[in-house]
């Protein structure tokens, strides 16, 4: 039977030339989707004067829709106004499926409404932690509620967010798909030579913010500086926290032994963490951390605190965990420069490249994408009735938005019927030849 | 033995289903496994604090301790306004209340210092002579106003600052004193609230005395006796509630002597607050539920000192 052929919307506030967690995620799973055969087109909002339609490699269709981001990267939420923008490319394209990224982003709550609402088939993603008793995150949830009531399935990039997520949205947990990030190990290659002589670096990239654990680097550096006199740290990244580390810095007269770089764009990373032995992680919170697989990628052992979904991420052996406590953690980090001499970074690469890819993470989608186009059709009325369980209050408040959104979809068939609208043919990537620069840089890279 | 080896391939146990994200799809379960450990790591209601409904209502008494008191300011103003009271009358007012709360002070708090007392007394001294200085600019400041405005505005912000106020503490740091805790933000527009109240309320008054009179009286009040009521509830409870229930009496008794309408409002508010609210809270408290899990962001056990 040949595999069914997907078309795949591709929803987020979080895309390039935005750097990050989500954008990666929904890139290469993008490409892989690609390779496979499918088509895939990705909406998200304009970025500066980026605005329209772009293509990627692959063939990868990105339409920046000209709305301009308020807060945090996200669209205003105008419930209603991404109606039609939504609507004329679901039908330009011929979509098939829609897939939404991350909770914090409106534009994908919006899209998503829509797409049910058309009655398309909607899977969502859920790439973070949240809490459930400050106000933000009472918020959120409900948002959340909202959104998932009637999706047709969900993933999550861990065990410990898909326990969140069941928890904050009420879904069944069956519905939840557990399929992790994966990291590109043909970009994050180790050294050809590990970096020798008696000192050890340890290598910290981060966001030098409160969530990220800088407080605990605070107070973990200069321990370790103290107990180790051949340690040495390099720092990479910046944020509102970056000042407290350059005192504790001066304080302890530690210039010489930390280096600060500050920001480090993303195709440096790599070039940093070769020069480094071994990885320090101190996030408050995490729900899946990229970070620490790059840093495996490139043969560095991982001292990581033991927070969210972080012990699942990596086998025991390659990772040595703390409790967020500065005694634990500079006991940990002792573990692992204990533990140094028996690490082999080309061994650790190679391991790596079996635990993680991007193919297997796009093959296990496609299997979530097949199994959401099977389920049967629904109409408005059984629909709200999803709606009402929500909540005493909410429950009719969200009735209303989606009978309102029905109405505004039959509206907008009348005005701008569906034969005005101009499909897209379809132009396909033979799958027998080279099909992308993708696979060719894989090639030159592993033979280099 | 082609057959006991297929046998044997048959009867393997599928591996057992590992909490883990590596690895790939684990062989014989789906990406949507549900395992019987998903959430065993859950923790609830951890913190709840188990409520006794006697403790809420005591605990509820100086709320309307408090009502009372500013009921009782609101009744001065209002005979000021009529000239019911006179600038004299109100000038004793002033200094008899002052009086008490020194002795009250004296009498509950422990240490009793004399240069302490001196202290006050020379704060006391600066504070009364900086408003005797200002009162002509008080007397004028609404003239163009109409009375209609200041009566609303004041009543808003009357409101305001019962809304806001800090009914646990003291808002005034006191130096020297055994708890100091920082004032908030909300229990200093409180406080801010009930001054600009006073000086419009003032500032319909005719003569410079009258309004020296008036923002003495209200001053002394709204800064002084969250003080004062705090130092007697910290002596002992049943003095507190003594001094509540006789206030309230007192305060009922002469609002009923104003108006009934009045009177009738504000009994409802004291029970309410006193009664129907500690019921409602006990009701309400039996919904709460608090989550904890692995999920849960990490508390830093260190201060951070900048």
């Amino acid at each position: 039977m040949a595999p069914e052929r997907h078309r795949i919307l591709m929803v987020s506030d979080f895309f390039y030339p935005n750097f990050g967690g989500v954008e990666n995620h929904i890139y290469y799973l993008s490409q892989c989707l690609l390779e496979l055969g499918h088509k895939v087109v990705v909406m998200t909002h304009a970025y500066g004067n980026r605005s329209g339609v772009r293509y990627m490699t692959g063939g990868l269709k990105v339409y920046y829709v000209p709305w301009r981001p308020f807060v945090m990267q996200n669209t205003l939420p105008t419930i209603y106004g991404t109606l039609p923008i939504v609507r004329t490319i679901l039908i330009r394209e011929q979509i098939s499926l829609v897939h939404g990224h991350q909770a914090f982003s409106t534009l994908c709550h919006e899209a998503l409404m829509h797409a049910r609402t058309m009655g398309y088939k909607v899977v969502f993603t859920d790439h973070s932690l949240y809490g459930f008793s400050d106000v933000g995150s009472i918020h959120m949830n409900k948002v959340l509620q909202f959104t998932l009531a009637d999706v047709t399935q969900a993933i999550c990039v861990s065990h410990t967010s898909k326990e969140n997520t069941v928890l904050r949205s009420g879904i069944p947990p069956e519905k939840v798909y557990m399929i992790p990030n994966a990291v590109d190990t043909a970009m994050f290659m180790p050294a050809e030579e590990r970096p020798g002589g008696n000192e050890i670096v340890i290598v910290v990239i981060s966001r030098l913010v409160y969530r990220k654990g800088a407080d605990l680097l605070v107070e973990v550096i200069p321990e370790v500086c103290q107990l180790y006199p051949n340690v040495r740290f390099i720092v990479g990244g910046d944020g509102p926290k970056r000042v407290r580390l350059e005192e504790m810095r001066e304080k302890h007269s530690l210039q010489d032994r930390v280096d600060m770089l500050g920001a480090v764009p993303h195709a440096s990373v790599r070039s940093v963490l070769i020069t480094g032995h071994i990885f320090l992680n101190s996030s408050l919170t995490e729900a899946f951390c990229i970070a620490i697989l790059e840093a495996a990628s490139c043969g560095l052992l991982t001292v990581s605190t033991r927070v969210g979904g972080v012990p699942e991420v990596l086998p025991d052996d390659m990772i040595v965990l703390a409790e967020p406590d500065p005694t634990d953690m500079v006991q940990s980090i002792k573990k692992a420069i204990s533990l140094l001499p028996g690490i082999d970074p080309q061994a650790m690469h190679e391991r790596m490249k079996k635990l993680y890819d991007w193919h297997d993470v796009a093959k296990r989608t496609e299997i979530v994408y097949d199994r959401a186009l099977k389920c049967p059709n629904q109409p408005l009325l059984g629909r709200l009735s999803r709606y009402l369980s929500c909540g005493s209050w909410a429950g009719k408040l969200f009735c209303l938005v989606m009978t309102i959104d029905f109405l505004l979809w039959h509206l907008l068939k009348l005005w701008q019927p569906e034969e005005d609208i101009d499909k897209v043919p379809d132009f396909v990537i033979p799958t027998g030849e080279t099909s992308s620069a993708f696979d060719q840089e894989l090639d030159d890279q592993s033979s280099s | 033995m082609d057959v006991g080896i297929s046998n044997e391939t048959l009867s393997r146990p599928r591996a057992k289903w590992r909490k883990v994200a590596y690895g790939g799809m684990q062989p014989g379960f789906d990406d949507n496994h549900t395992d019987e450990s998903f959430l065993e790591d859950m923790v609830m209601n951890a913190n709840v604090v188990k409520r006794d409904i006697t403790k809420v209502i005591l605990d509820s008494v100086s709320i309307s301790q408090y009502l009372c008191i500013v009921s009782l300011v609101i009744l001065v103003w209002n005979y000021t306004l009529q000239s019911t009271l006179d600038e004299y009358s109100l000038l004793f007012l002033d200094v008899g209340l002052l009086a008490s709360g020194f002795v009250t002070l004296l009498l509950t708090r422990e240490m009793c210092s004399l240069g302490l007392f001196f202290h006050y007394l020379l704060n006391i001294g600066f504070f009364t002579t900086g408003l005797y200085v200002l009162s002509p600019i008080y007397n004028t400041l609404t003239r163009s106003i109409s009375s209609d405005t200041i009566l609303a505005v004041t009543v808003s912000l009357i409101v305001l600052h019962l809304f806001l106020h800090d009914y646990s503490g003291c808002p005034i740091g006191v130096p020297g004193g055994a708890l100091f805790t920082a004032p908030s933000l909300t229990s200093c527009v409180s406080l801010n609230a009930s001054v600009v109240a006073s000086v419009f309320i003032a500032s319909r008054l005719p003569s410079r005395l009258h309004v020296f009179a008036v923002m003495l009286f209200s001053m002394q009040v709204f800064l002084f006796a969250p003080f004062v009521t705090y130092c007697i509830k910290k002596c002992s409870l049943a003095l507190h509630l003594v001094f509540s229930c006789g206030l309230m009496a007192l305060t009922l008794s002469l609002v009923y002597a104003l108006h009934k309408l009045l009177f009738v409002v504000l009994l409802g508010l004291l029970v309410f607050v006193s009664v129907v609210c500690p019921c409602w809270l006990i009701r309400i408290q039996e919904y709460k539920f608090e989550i904890n899990g692995p999920w849960d962001e990490a508390k830093l056990c260190f201060d951070i000192r900048d």
